[in-house]
């Protein structure tokens, strides 16, 4: 059987309450205007930002940990049980690594915004409580999902393993920040963003595509080897890139680079299989999004390992990261949660006469393409503001962003309204 | 797609033509919008009269088979849920394609005016989703199943009566 067979085959019956899910992804959608608010006030910081504390490094860790984590642990509360055909766990447990992530959330960015080292550890140590919590529903769930979807398992596996190594780092990199006793807090830095960003978020979204692409496309080839290639690639890519990072090897950090852009040629050979089997022509708003993730994951890595070559390029790193974050991760997200979000709230809801409820009922048009047309604006006016160092132009890219997180939270509120 | 049952393949073969319906009857309300299309153009009449008729079929001739025929299998082989879920969706389907055909039929005589539009834009508006949210249910929940329950002989009855039947 597929894996949207089994997907959908258990849907109905593994439905957490709507109110679960749904708080992370509202929230989600408050810290995405929160992030892009945080980086129009630090606009001029941009240009040649190499770490450090303030208001950069918060809106990054808004977006990042806010959006992107707090979109990943409530999808995949909501999809592993789905997809795995096992429950989740206690659901209190699910409550409570929620409110730990908002609470560690705004700690550790306020600490970062105001240079704040007592305020940034609890906020770390807040969010790796949520972390812990997440990681331990998260195996007592996989567990069980070996036999049936094991390309899927095995992504997850992969993505609790990097959010360990992600987690512990990040904590000691916070901790240096007034301790100040690594030797080398910009390498580590490298390998916590390495391992954050493709371990984590990048190996949830390969694992996750398995089931959601064919399923909203309407097709059913995606090719299994490429997976496992991609797979495999992507765990060189991590443990290449971390010991490279943290012990100073370039030929390491060369070979993550080969990693993740193996790596992601298996993955976009899978997305390309699966979208020229669809038999649905028509794909919507949402798949513009996801194709442009796609584009954006080549063009980011691309341009990253560009840097090796070219490491005098002062914004080089920082466009790349925005690449990647935003345009990868963050495009990738906003366009799943468009599809899953009416999806997931029409199982739940009641139609007219009775009858089951129209996702068209549960979504509107309006925010959305405002959000579609402001993101990818976005998109361009930061990339060109990094290129050339110009932070009007960063600004009103930032403003652009901003505007178009509150089309997505316009819509994340309606989507919510219609449950009750 | 590929299945390994020959029931399942003229399933999927019926979906890939209700698809290419639904995305033909898109088209149409996308283009004409709320102004009534012409009828007597020959690609709206061909769409009308591809409605007319394949809802006859689907809704009619498809559902009864699954029911009938799959639906029951599956309950005997212990999978009921499926079958329950797929057959409310056939009950909130069946009268809307009933209607949207009936329209489609009345329109191929004597042409659309505002109010025959209007109804029938909002009927195949609601048919369309509810439809490709059924058919995407099918094709990666019920034919996968299946693939997997039936044997080969039942998979030949069961073809020969879909086909017979068709």
């Amino acid at each position: 059987m597929t894996n949207a067979a089994l997907f959908l085959g258990g849907a109905k019956q593994r439905l957490l309450p709507a109110s679960l899910p749904f708080r992370f992804f509202v929230t989600a959608s408050v810290f995405h205007a929160a992030a892009w608010a945080t980086l129009l006030a630090a606009a001029g910081d941009l240009p040649g930002f190499a770490g450090g504390t303030g208001l950069v490094l918060a809106a990054l860790h808004l977006m990042t940990i806010g959006v992107l984590l707090m979109t990943a642990m409530g999808a995949s509360y909501q999809l592993l049980p789905v997809a795995t055909g096992a429950p989740i766990g206690r659901l209190w447990a699910i409550r409570l690594s929620h409110l730990l992530l908002v609470i560690g959330t705004i700690l550790l960015t306020l600490g970062m915004a105001l240079s704040g080292p007592a305020l940034m550890a609890t906020g770390a140590l807040t969010v790796i409580a949520a972390l812990a919590l997440f990681a331990g529903l998260a195996i007592g769930n996989i567990r069980h999902a070996g036999k049936a979807m094991p390309l899927v398992a095995a992504h997850g596996w992969g993505a609790l393993l990097s959010l360990a190594v992600f987690a512990g780092l990040g904590l000691l990199l916070v901790l240096d920040f007034s301790g100040g006793f690594l030797s080398d807090h910009v390498g580590l830095a490298r390998a916590h963003m390495l391992w954050a960003a493709w371990g984590f978020m990048g190996l949830l979204a390969f694992g996750f595509s398995q089931v959601l692409v064919p399923m909203f496309a309407l097709a059913r080839s995606v090719p299994r080897r490429a997976g496992w290639i991609e797979l495999t690639a992507s765990l060189v890519a991590l443990l290449a890139g971390g010991v490279g990072f943290a012990a100073q090897i370039p030929a390491l950090v060369v070979l993550a680079g080969v990693g993740t852009l193996s790596g992601a040629a298996g993955y976009l050979w899978q997305m390309r299989a699966a979208l020229k089997s669809r038999m649905r022509k028509r794909l919507g708003t949402p798949f513009v999004l996801i194709r442009l993730s796609w584009a954006m994951l080549a063009a980011g890595l691309v341009l990253a390992l560009s840097m090796l070559a070219l490491p005098s390029w002062e914004n080089g790193p920082a466009l790349a990261g925005f690449w990647l974050l935003v345009g990868w991760l963050l495009s990738f997200l906003t366009g799943v949660l468009q599809k899953i979000m009416p999806f997931l709230a029409s199982m739940h809801a009641v139609g007219r006469g009775g009858r089951p409820a129209l996702q068209s009922d549960l979504t509107l048009q309006a925010p959305l393409r405002l959000h579609l047309i402001c993101h990818i604006l976005a998109l361009a006016l930061i990339s060109a503001g990094l290129a050339f160092s110009v932070t009007p132009l960063i600004l009103a890219g930032a403003f652009a962003g901003f505007l178009g997180s509150l089309g997505f939270l316009w819509f994340a509120i309606f989507v919510v309204s219609r449950l009750r | 797609m590929e299945f390994t049952r020959r029931i399942s393949q003229l399933l999927h073969e019926d979906h890939a033509a209700t698809i290419a319906l639904i995305e033909a009857q898109e088209n149409m309300i996308a283009a004409a919008r709320t102004t009534p299309p012409d009828a007597s153009d020959p690609r709206t009449r061909k769409t009308l009269e591809s409605t007319a008729a394949l809802i006859d079929h689907e809704v009619r001739h498809h559902f009864t088979f699954e029911e009938d025929e799959l639906f029951t299998r599956l309950e005997e082989a212990g999978d009921v849920g499926i079958g329950m879920h797929l057959r409310e969706e056939h009950a909130a389907i069946l009268p809307l394609g009933e209607r949207v055909g009936a329209l489609a039929a009345a329109a191929l005589e004597k042409g659309f005016d505002s109010a025959s539009w209007a109804e029938f834009r909002n009927n195949a508006g609601e048919l369309i989703e509810r439809m490709l949210a059924h058919i995407q249910k099918e094709e990666m929940a019920l034919l996968p199943i299946l693939d997997d329950l039936l044997d080969g002989e039942t998979d030949m009855e069961l073809s020969e009566l879909f086909a017979a039947e068709s």
